[in-house]
This record gives C-alpha cells, structure tokens and sequence, in this order.
C-alpha cells in the first residue's frame, strides 16, 4: 500500500502534493466540454481516440524523463513507498521489473493494441469488437501506473522542465475521462488518491 | 543536487535547473509543451464547432415545419455519423508508404510534387514532399507552417484544396488536390503569348484568386506563373504558400527563432545567386524575330524555377528595398505576369537574378514596351497603374478598383468561375500528366545538397514510438471536418 500522508515523516510529504506546484494547471475551467461524449457521436469512436491522444502524450511526457528511469535509478516499477507494481509474464506469475523496462513494455503494449486495425479500426468499414471497452479499461490502468510512477519518482525532473502545468491538466482531464467513462477501479486510483483528492477540492472536476 | 526546502507546511521553494538534461531531452520538452497547449486549444476549438453543427441542423430541422420526426431523428444519426468518422479520421496516421507514386510532375526549391494515389481507396492527389533539414537550414520552417495554414484555413475555389499533411524523419508531407492542368509558367512557355482576351480571363480569374487570399488575412509575396495552377475545366487555382505571411504567431520568423535558440543551428546558408545556365538576354534588346533567344530563356525559366533561388522577375521592389511591404505587393506580381503574357517575356527579365533586382528597382527608367509588340491602350495602362510604386498602384485600396479599370470592361466577375476557359485541358484519365513537363523532370537532378540532406536523415537512427522528429512541427498532421466529409476525403 502506498504511503499516507499521516506516515512517520511528515516532511516527506510528497513534491506534487506541495504548493505551489498542486495548484499549477494549464488549462483553467472545467474539461468537461472536451470530456462528455458528444451527442450522436459514437461511443467507441469517442474513447478510441481520446484513449489514442492520452496514449500519445503520455508517453511524450515520459520521453522528457526517461534518461533519468534507468534500471539503477528505479529497480522497480514503484508508484510511492511500499508500492511495486508487477509485470505478469506468460505464465501470469508477476515478475518484479526495473521501472525503465516495464514501462517500455507497457509502452509497447499499449501501442501494438493501438495500431491493431481489428482493435481500433481506422478504416472506414471496421467496426469496434465486443471487448473494446475492457481493452480501453486495461490500457487505462496501465497509462495511470505511468502517470503514478512519473509523479512520485520523477516529478523533480517535471518541474526542472517547468512541465508541471501541462503534466497536472493533462491527469485532470485523464482522471476526468475516467470517471465519466468508468474506465479504472477505485483501488487503482489509490497510489495518487491524495492528489485527486486535492484537486477535487480545488474544483477542477467540476462539470460545465 | 536540487536547493529545496519548506518555507511552511506545504509551500516549496524548488530552484529550477536544467542544466542536467541532454540537448535531445530539452528540446523533447519544449516541443512536448506546445503540443501539449495546441492539443488543448483545438480539443475545445473542435467542440465548439462540432456544437455549432448540430445546433444548424437543429435550426434547419426547425424550420421544416412538415418533415416528420422519423425523418429528423435519420438526419441527426446522420450527423452523429460524420461526426464519427472525423474522429476515426483524426486516429488515421498517413505515411508516404500510403501512396503510390504515379509520376513527378513539379519540382521546387525544397522538394518535389508528384501525382500519387492512395493505395486502399484508389483516389488520386497531389503530394508535395519538403525535405526538413533543407528548410531547417533556409529558415523556411515559419513559411511551411504558413503555407499550410493558408492552405488549410481556406475553403475557396481558388486557393489549392490540403486534405492531410503529415512527416516522417525527412520529409513533411501536404496531400493535396491534384490540378491536371499544369501551370501558366508551362502554359506560357507553350504558347509564348496570349491575345488580350486570353490574358483578360486569366488576369480577371488572378484578381479574384489574390483577392480571396488578401481576404484571409495573408500577403502571398510570391505570385508568379508557376504558383498558377490550371483545373480540369481550365480555371485557375493557387498554390504555394511558400513565402505568403500571415498574422499567427507561428508565420512569425523569430518565433521559431527563438524556439530554435541553444540549438546548434547553423546559420543559415546565405543564398549565393547562381547565374542562369544558358543565353544572356537583355530584355530591352529583344524583338520578336528572337524567338529562338526568347525560347532559351524560356527553357532556362524553367530551370530557374527548380532552383534554390528562385525568380525574382515578379516581385516588387519594396520587397528587396526593405521598407515595409503591404498586400499591393501582389498587384505588382500581377501586372509583371500581364506584362509576360501579352509581351512575351516578364518586363525586368535579365541574364542573371542580381541583374533583374537592380532592374526591379529602377522600373522607373526599365520598364519598356517593345514597340513591335501592338498593346490596346487600356491593357498598357492596366499594366503601368501595377507596375509602379507601392503608394501609387492600383489595388492598394482593394481589388475592386482593379476589377473597374477599362481592361476588365464588360467582366462579369460573379461567374467568372463558371465560365468556359481559352484552354480547356483534353483529358484521357484521371491521371493524365500530359500537361506537365515529366520527361524534363526526369533529367533535373538532385541538387547535390539535397540529396546529401536526405541520405543523411535517412541513415539517422530510427525515432521512438510516436515521436514527430523536429521541433516546430509539431500540429502539422492535418485533417479538416468540412472537406473531408464533403468531398469524400481520404
Ligand atoms: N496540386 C497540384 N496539382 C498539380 N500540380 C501541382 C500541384 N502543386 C504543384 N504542382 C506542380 O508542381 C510545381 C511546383 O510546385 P510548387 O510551386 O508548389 O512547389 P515549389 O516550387 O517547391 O515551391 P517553392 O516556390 O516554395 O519552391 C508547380 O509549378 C506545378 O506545376
């Protein structure tokens, strides 16, 4: 379980929950304009390239930082103290991976499921499969593990680039996506529940 | 290694260094930041349009008091529909390898144009590629961008239809309608010169297409008959928004400049004028038994125009003096291309570039009308009132004091779109390239820089998942609702 701000060492309360960097936000007003699914409009479609553009900058933010996730720097793919993530192999037996590689496995993954025609159609006869929202949701909960581990282990190297504003609007709007489409589990969110909690207060879900 | 501490409970004072990131990584972060920025302002600027459309259906299906519910429910799935396919658009990543090259059909300064077509649908367009590195280096980045969004930003008749632009490692990517008409410059060089009714359509038809580009805000600064493109009906279109300036913060030079800063950027190449390869032609000696000089320089036209220099015969000179230029710099371009058509050659035609711009800027005492050559009063004066200074030109309050001059009488200038051309392209196929000089293009070959350039970033490493290589072109790939859905897209 991830730490509580209640822990032993209150001066380790994480960098992203300090001020003034938890209220930096790019973008200012609610996101629900660019969240709710537009009327008629198709629902897959809708998730499938809002699913394709937090995928693609995601992973842009993570090119900023990755010369610094080295397998020496993070040996594990940690999302706070006391919390690993696992990567299941083959054989689904969870395997401990250095931080770097799991995410160029996820990465990848992610991207092979993306550019999959029978997946996420982009011709214009193809249509979406039955199972297409569990596959939004299993990307969805490793995009999140991403932003969990950039947050609590790279955050210094955000505020050095002064991408704080843009990475904090761009996890509002993922988290505000999610919510609207049920894409992760409450315990998923548990690694950073302080920083959604902090943001709800700040009212940066609110609707319209 | 970071200066942190807390002033209160929560309030950190973090001193910001970047001093430990590659050069790759920083520019990565810059480039991350706009994206991120022009991501969000064009998923609200879609919104908002998405919304407008269907508040106009909504309107429409109002005032039609006796359709029947049935029937405006199938016209709202309708719109759901198109909706839908924009989005699945916008998810669509075009490579060249999307393309099959039928032939090249016009070469530039930066890269070529070639007939292609689509592999999956089978539709034909034109693709003009632009190597990177060449415009890195040229300071052409702000132009491309600037081309792109003129092109893009229009929907007219007269401007040259962008479906889609994308990149790769080298070259970006402009996916455009394909004129099978060729070009005036083309047109000119096969018929030499045009009678005055001739010229008075493609004169009328010019005013009108620069018009709608003054219109949008833009200076084109580089109308000349090779930007002048013809459609199957033999109108005319244009295109090359190369060197036109706009009012985004993008077309401005020093934005990029200033992205570009502590890069290792060369400074840019100063363009040395290189002569023209053939026959040295004083325009004030020519006559019409010339012609064989005057087809010379024609050919030699030509190979100008695949040059990094380019042609300087149809600029005006508050361009090259510096002192400011308005939109009226067009009208100047427009008066030098009459002038070719009726006379044969563009009026400070000279052996080499440096020779024209001193002619350009002493037009007072260069500008000459052959006397074998018989032009109707109204024509020399139409020509004269643009070719002259910037404060005194005609068409410096608006085009329609171009449209009243005596030359156009009797112009209609409302279906000048709809009317029959002099010259109506004969057509076999949709991928007819006979107007186009492809045997020539064959033979020009590839500046040595360039192809240096290319083999260069071919062999580079091959770049991350996703990543778009070079900074400002970040928002390049291109897709509009509108053309999409109504000319049936990609
Ligand atoms: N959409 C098109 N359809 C048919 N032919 C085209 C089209 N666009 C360009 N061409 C042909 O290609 C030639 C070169 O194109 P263009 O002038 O756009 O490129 P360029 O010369 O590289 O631009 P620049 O002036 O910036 O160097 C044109 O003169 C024309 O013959």
């Amino acid at each position: 379980m991830p730490n509580s701000p209640t822990g032993p060492r209150v001066a380790a309360k994480p960098l992203f929950l300090c001020k003034p960097f938890v209220t930096s936000q790019l973008v200012k007003g609610s996101f629900s304009t660019i969240v709710v699914l537009p009327k008629y409009v198709d629902q897959g479609e809708w998730l499938a390239l809002n699913v394709f553009e937090f995928f693609d900058m995601l992973n842009r933010f993570y090119g900023v930082i990755n010369e610094f996730c080295t397998p020496r720097n993070c040996p594990s793919m940690s999302a706070g103290p006391g919390l690993d993530y696992t990567w299941l192999d083959a054989n689904k037996k969870p395997m401990r991976l250095p931080a770097p590689t799991y995410i160029e496995y996820v990465l990848q993954w992610i991207n092979n499921r993306i550019n999959d025609e029978t997946i996420f159609p982009t011709k214009a006869k193809g249509g979406f499969p039955q199972s297409f929202e569990q596959t939004c949701k299993g990307i969805y909960k490793q995009m999140f593990r991403i932003f969990a581990h950039i947050y609590h282990t790279h955050f210094d190297k955000i505020l050095h680039m002064s991408l704080e504003a843009h990475f904090n609007s761009l996890f509002v709007h993922f988290i505000h996506f999610s919510r609207t489409f049920n894409l992760l589990e409450q315990r998923d969110l548990e690694p950073l529940r302080a920083l959604i909690e902090n943001f709800e207060e700040q009212g940066l879900f609110k609707d319209g | 290694t970071q200066a942190s501490g807390s002033l209160n409970n929560d309030y950190i004072i973090f001193s910001r260094d970047d001093s430990m990131f590659s050069s790759s990584t920083k520019e990565r972060a810059k480039a991350l930041k706009l994206k991120v920025e022009l991501h969000y302002n064009q998923s609200v600027a879609h919104a908002v349009e998405r919304n407008q459309r269907r508040v106009e259906l909504e309107q429409e299906l109002a005032s039609e008091a006796r359709m029947s519910e049935e029937r405006k429910n199938r016209r709202r799935q309708q719109l759901g529909k198109q909706e839908s396919s924009f989005l699945r658009l916008r998810r669509l990543r075009l490579t060249a390898d999307d393309f099959l090259t039928v032939k090249v059909i016009g070469k530039g300064a930066f890269g070529e144009v070639r007939l292609v077509q689509k592999k999956d649908t089978g539709k034909i367009y034109a693709m003009k590629t632009l190597l990177k590195s060449e415009m890195f280096k040229k300071d052409q980045l702000a132009h491309v961008k600037a081309e792109r969004d003129v092109l893009a930003d229009s929907d007219s008749p007269w401007v040259v239809n962008l479906f889609y632009s994308f990149q790769d490692a080298v070259y970006l990517y402009l996916i455009m309608e394909f004129l099978p008409g060729g070009d005036l410059m083309t047109m000119l060089i096969k018929y030499e010169i045009f009678t005055e009714d001739v010229t008075r359509f493609y004169m009328a038809q010019c005013v009108l297409a620069i018009e709608t580009v003054h219109k949008l805000g833009f200076i084109h600064r580089d109308i000349k008959p090779d930007n002048i493109l013809i459609d199957k009906d033999g109108h005319i279109k244009l295109s090359d928004f190369g060197l036109s300036t706009g009012f985004h913060k993008t077309h401005d030079q020093a934005y990029y400049q200033r992205l570009l800063e502590n890069t290792s950027t060369p400074p840019s190449e100063q363009q040395t004028s290189r002569p023209r390869n053939s026959v040295m032609v004083d325009a004030i000696h020519l006559t019409v038994s010339n012609r064989n000089q005057i087809n010379t320089w024609r050919k030699s036209r030509r190979l100008m125009a695949y040059s990094t220099v380019g042609t300087p015969d149809y600029i005006a000179p508050e361009i090259f003096l510096h002192s400011g230029y308005g939109q009226e710099c067009d009208w100047w371009s427009l008066g030098t291309i009459m002038f070719e058509c009726l006379v044969g050659w563009p009026p400070f035609c000279a052996e080499d570039a440096q020779e024209t711009y001193r002619k350009i800027v002493n037009w007072q005492t260069q500008l000459y009308f052959p006397d074998e050559i018989q032009l109707s009063p109204e024509a020399e004066d139409l020509i004269r009132s643009l070719i002259t200074s910037a404060d005194q030109r005609l068409g410096r309050h608006g085009a329609e004091e171009i449209k009243a001059h005596p030359f156009f009488r009797g112009v209609n200038w409302d279906s000048l779109r709809s009317i029959d051309a002099p010259f109506k392209p004969q057509l076999t196929s949709i991928t007819d390239t006979s107007y186009f000089p492809t045997d020539e293009l064959e033979n020009v070959p590839e500046r040595p820089e360039v192809a240096a350039a290319r083999a260069n970033a071919m062999s580079q490493q091959p770049t991350q998942i996703g990543e778009e290589t070079g900074l400002p072109f970040i928002g390049y790939t291109y897709t509009r609702f509108n053309r999409l859905s109504r000319q049936g897209g990609l």
